[in-house]
Formats: C-alpha cells, structure tokens, sequence
C-alpha cells in the first residue's frame, strides 16, 4: 500500500474559539447499487467511513482552522482519483490502494470532495460528498443534491459510454433519497423554533442546474461558490449549478411546516412518479 | 403595460371590517377546457386547465394578474368549476401562513364546486406568482399560475425609499408540451386517495413570454417594451417554467437588477445578461437615452443539458422623444385617500380619467393648476384607479 502524503495550508491559519483540532476521517470506495424510491436497484458508487457500504456519501464536519487527516481506500477494482475542489490537487489512488491527505482548512464554506476522473462520468456515478467548515454552533442541515438516470448507471458501469447533451435523469434526490424519505433523514430535514437561526449547506453533485424553493420563508444567501457577489441576498428561490456549493442561512419568523423543492417541477417526480423527487418540509415550531 | 391585466380580478369591493380594517377581495375560476381551444402561435390548438377573472372568460396563460398595494389585508377567493381535480392556490414568495400557503396535504384543497378563501397580507412590494399546488407538476404545466405584482404605496415607485419609474412591463415565462395538454394526460379521472401521479416525459414545443411566441409576440405587442428616450422603465420577470431563461438586454437599455423574490438587492447589478431559474422572479431598470427599435431575447436552456433548446425575441420601442426625467422629482399626490368626499390632486396637471375596478371609465377631468379637488362623493365605495398623463393613483371610496 502506498502512502501519499499532503499538507496543504490553506492561507493564514485562524482557529475558531481556540477549539479547532485534528480530525481523523476514512473514506472507502465501494462499487454496490442505490435503492430508489420505487425500489429499483441502480448501480452506484460511494465514499463511505467504514468498509460497509451506504448509498450516501458522508458529510465531513470540520470548526474553522481544523485540520483533516484524511485516508481514502480504494476498494474497487479499478483506478479511481481523489480531489477536494479547489482545495487539493488531484490523487489518484489504484485499485486496492489508498491515499493520505492532510489539509488544513482555514476558510469557512461549503466544500466538494469528488472522483475526477473522466469526469463527470464517477462523479455522477456516486462519487461525490461534501465538506462544511464552520465557525458557529447554530443547527446546521446539509443536502449533497443529485439527480440520476437508471438506464446511464447500468451503461456506465458496463463500460459503454454516454451523450451528456442528452442528458435526461429520471430520479432526483437529496444525500441519496427522494420524497418521501427526505423527511425521515434528520440532516436534511430542517427543523427548529421560530427566531432560531438555521443554516443550510448545500452541495450539487450531480449534473443538472437545480432551482430550490422555500414555503413560507426567505432565506438569506451566506455563500456562493458561483456567484460570490450573490453574498447576502434575500431570496425564496435558489438556484444551484453542477458543482456548486450554496449557505443559506434561515431565521424562520412564524411557526409551521412548509415544503422546500425543486421549482423545475420535472424534479419532484421520480421515474415519473409525482411527487416522489426533490420535495420535503421545514417543520418550525413556536 | 402588459397584456391581459385584470387589476385585482373578478368581483372586487371593498369591505369595512368591524375594526374599519380594508379587506381588499379577489376572485378567481379555476377551470379545464372540454376540448382544444386555446389556439398557439402556429395554428395549433390544445387544451388548458386553468385560472379565468370570471366565469365565463376563456382560460389564457397566464391567469388574471392579482394586484395589490403594500400592506393590503387580501381575500382571494377560489371556485372550482373544473368537473374533476381539486385545485389550491400557492402565493409563490409571499411567505403565507401554512393554512393559506395552497399546499394541500399541508393545509387544504378546493374540490369541484366548492369555493373557499385565501386571507394574506402583502407586506413587501414586487413581483410574484401564484400556482396551483395540487398535483403541481401537471397542474402548472396545465396553465394554472399567473403573476402576483404588489405595488409599493407610492405606485411609481419599487419600494419605499427605492427606485422611481414611469411605467412597468411584466413578463411571466414558461414552456408548454403538448402531450401533457392531451386529454389523457390532463383530463384525468380524480382520484381522492392519493396525490400521486404517472407524468409524461417533459418535452416541451412551445416557449412562452405571457402565453405567446414567436410572431405573436411582434403582431400582438403581447410583451413589448414601449417607452419614451429617458423614461425610466421597470421590467418585472417571472419564470415559472421548467427550463432557465437567459435575457440578453440591448446595450442601450442600460439595464440595472434591482431586486429579486420580492426583496431588494443588497447592491445593483449592472449587466445585460440575467438568467431566471424556475420560481425565480426579478426586477429590472431600463432607460435609453436615445431612440431604439430592438429586440431582448430569452434563451430557454433545458436544466439537464444547459443546452439552448429555443430563443423568444421581445420587441424594444423606444421612441426619440424625450422624456424629462425630472418628471420623477415632482411630489405628485392625492389627498385624503381613503375619502368619502372630495380628493385632492396636487402637482397632477393636464387630462385625469378615473377608472373603477373593472376597467370602467367612471370620470374625465382637465386639472390646470398645481393643486386641485374633485367631487368624488357619488361613487360607490370601492376601489378606484386615477390615470394622468405621468402617473397613476389608486384611491379607495369610502
């Protein structure tokens, strides 16, 4: 097993409350399938913190200033390479190899660690996760966004090939799982009290321009990988290109439960099924 | 102004609550055509399902416009006459109460014959829509949304404190495929357990500003922007398709984007590119100093591919006369407002009309000098709505 070491300083180093530290992460690449909402079997890939594999990528939690020891094992049988977008260079680890990766992470924001490699064809098969780097402790909800189609994962993982400008997906999902599931993971789920401040963190992986709408609040944009100048908009709608990283940040100011969902309403069905895409609720107490 | 604009649809009064709080009502149809009838910039036909002013009026895309003032207290009432699915209304940006936000499965739903009630207030000004939150994919597609606009209290201006202009344009954009409009498709059997739905694949073949396209857009003014050199014009967008748009503005507009979902922005944006993504809605400044006839195109990208499927071209008119900005600077106002009696017209100079909410011509005046009164004692109580040569006025009678 070969061992490549980074340390990749990220510009001055500033700690949060005197508490950031070191955090030791592992992340497996595990070729298995994703179970849909209408319970089809697509084949897919993932990162995963154990050697057990899960259809959703893990989100790395880091305080501002923290440095990430980070080992990445590559179970599968073929070569697969690593990069956290605009952060590290890219690795690329051989089958049955593993990497290390040391990064210091100085900048607060949302981040993409992903497969590069013939891109966008392992990011879109699965490969891609997120990592948030904060410096506050206010209740935090995270979706990794990803769009997919059936038939093209079967292709790709036969080794065929694909035309991206007749991309047509057919399953939207957030970290892994459409309507009505959404509502049962509790990362994504946001809940809270009226007054509380939330913020949401938001990655798209996936390949499709996405169009996020908020029931019953406006949310405040706090970044925008894209769209740095977008800093502080006041909006309902958000929208989130292949590869972007959104914050937004919510202070809900009356009480109930009220959906959040792709505005492009094709993305609330899934396999043509409404409403089983890109839909679930805030649920705000008094 | 744009086409097709009911002020404040349908049977309109004004009501005088226990508390003399003013609740302005609005009411809508929700309806499906039994056969194709809404005729496409081809030829074609197909069918719609959809929101009318009134009973009788045929379904158009988009529905009535719904106008309001800052801090109105709205009814907005719904009657189903569609014979099968049941509908909401969802006021897409005005952050309602749950009970009121049109979202059936979260509050309620307003089934065939059945009519009920929406109550918000518009507490910031600028542009949104409304939906049909029912079955949403299809039922949007179907044709049931229309644009929501709230006025600021001083009608010229964007918001309090904001931006002057001389007059407003709005656009809603969409697409429509004609699969999804088939009988079939939208006129399916209403099934009262469940809100699941099979949908088509979306392939839409018509790319809409206000329900028209390609030529319709030139011969019906449908759309245009028609001003003079110097006015200041604000353009208000709202994309409730399923594709993003690109607006390309003319150099010479000198376009500014000043807010969006209903919120100003934190600093202008100088740009003659704007893309508007699903349920996205902007405001925009345009002003020529000179004399221009052009065209702002829409490109309708598809969300998967980013590819550019259509392109819409919007006339631009701008004539050479020329406008004087300082127009702008005069404080022109109406007093007392409401009034049960006589309304003062200061700096209001030149030819009046005074319209009721129907769009009726109720009186005609000429006003010579700097402040002036008119007798509006005889008019029923309601709503009513003051055209002058460079601005306009709401007032209410009491």
């Amino acid at each position: 097993m070969s061992k490549l070491l980074l340390s990749i300083s990220l510009g001055l180093f500033l700690t949060f409350n005197g508490f950031s530290t070191t955090v030791n992460q592992s992340l497996y690449i595990i070729t298995d399938s994703m179970l849909t909402v209408d319970s089809a079997k697509v084949p897919y890939i993932t990162f995963n913190e154990t050697p057990i594999y899960n259809q959703r990528n893990p989100i790395i939690n880091l305080i501002q200033g923290d440095t990430l020891d980070l080992w990445v094992f590559n179970t599968d049988t073929v070569l697969h390479e690593f990069v956290i977008k605009g952060v590290s260079s890219v690795i690329s680890i051989s089958a049955n190899d593993s990497t290390f990766l040391q990064t210091v992470f100085s900048t607060k924001g949302s981040y993409i660690y992903h497969d590069p490699s013939e891109f966008p064809k392992n990011t879109y098969l699965g490969l891609a996760g997120m990592i948030v780097v904060k410096n506050h402790s206010f209740s935090c909800f995270y979706w990794n966004i990803k769009e997919h189609n059936s038939d093209w994962n079967n292709q790709l993982f036969l080794g065929g090939t694909v035309n991206w400008s007749q991309y047509d997906p057919k399953y939207f999902t957030i970290n892994s799982v459409s309507n009505p599931n959404i509502n049962g993971d509790t990362i994504a789920r946001i809940t809270g009290q009226v007054g509380e401040t939330l913020f949401l963190y938001i990655t798209n992986t996936g390949q499709s321009i996405h169009s996020m709408h908020f029931h019953g609040y406006h949310a405040t944009i706090k970044y925008s990988s894209k769209s740095p100048a977008h800093l502080n908009r006041e909006k309902d709608t958000f929208p989130i290109y292949p590869m972007e990283t959104l914050i937004l940040k919510i202070v809900p100011d009356k009480e109930g439960e009220y959906p959040l969902h792709d505005h492009n309403l094709v993305a609330v069905t899934g396999n043509n099924m409404y409403p089983n895409g890109m839909f679930t609720t805030i649920l705000i107490h008094p | 102004m744009m086409r097709n604009i009911i002020l404040l649809t349908g049977t309109f009064f004004l009501l005088l609550s226990v508390s003399a709080q003013q609740i302005t009502n609005t009411f809508i149809f929700s309806k499906m055509d039994i056969a194709p009838q809404h005729t496409l910039w081809d030829g074609n036909q197909t069918m719609l399902m959809g929101f009318t002013p009134l009973m009788g009026s045929p379904i158009d895309i988009p529905g009535p416009t719904l106008r309001y003032t800052e801090g109105d207290s709205v009814q907005l009432q719904l009657r189903n006459m569609s014979q099968g699915a049941s509908h909401t209304i969802h006021l897409h940006g005005l952050d309602v109460n749950q009970w009121n936000d049109g979202v059936p499965h979260l509050s309620w739903e307003v089934g065939h014959n059945e009519t009920k009630s929406y109550y918000f207030k518009a507490p910031h000004p600028g542009t949104y829509l409304y939906h049909c939150h029912f079955t949403s994919s299809l039922h949007v597609q179907a044709g049931m949304y229309g644009l929501l606009i709230v006025d600021a209290q001083n009608p010229n201006e964007t918001w309090d404190g904001g931006y002057s202009f001389h007059k407003d344009f709005a656009w809603m954009t969409s697409e429509l495929d004609t699969i999804w409009h088939s009988d079939s498709i939208i006129n399916y059997p209403h099934d009262t357990t469940t809100y699941m739905r099979l949908l088509p694949d979306y392939n839409p073949q018509y790319f809409l500003v206000n329900g028209r396209s390609e030529q319709e857009l030139i011969d019906t003014n449908t759309a245009a922007i028609v001003a003079k050199a110097n006015e200041i014009v604000l353009l208000r967008i709202a994309n409730i398709g399923y594709y993003g748009n690109r607006f390309h503005f003319p150099m010479h507009l000198n376009a500014r984007i000043i807010s969006s979902d209903g919120r100003p922005l934190p600093s202008i944006e100088i740009t003659d590119t704007l893309e508007v993504l699903p349920g996205e809605r902007y405001q925009v400044l345009l002003q020529s100093t000179i004399e221009i006839m052009d065209s702002i195109s829409v490109k309708y990208f598809n969300l998967n591919t980013q590819n550019i499927e259509n392109t819409q071209m919007v006339p631009v008119n701008i004539s050479g006369f020329i406008s004087s900005v300082d127009d702008l600077s005069e404080d022109s106002h109406i007093y007392p407002n409401p009034t049960n009696g006589k309304l003062n017209l200061v700096n209001v100079k030149g030819k009046i009309n005074i319209y009721d909410s129907f769009g009726k011509l109720i009186l005609e005046s000429t006003l010579n000098t700097t402040e002036e009164n008119i007798d509006v004692s005889h008019l029923n109580s309601g709503v009513y709505f003051i055209k002058t040569t460079n601005k306009n006025f709401k007032f209410f009678k009491l």
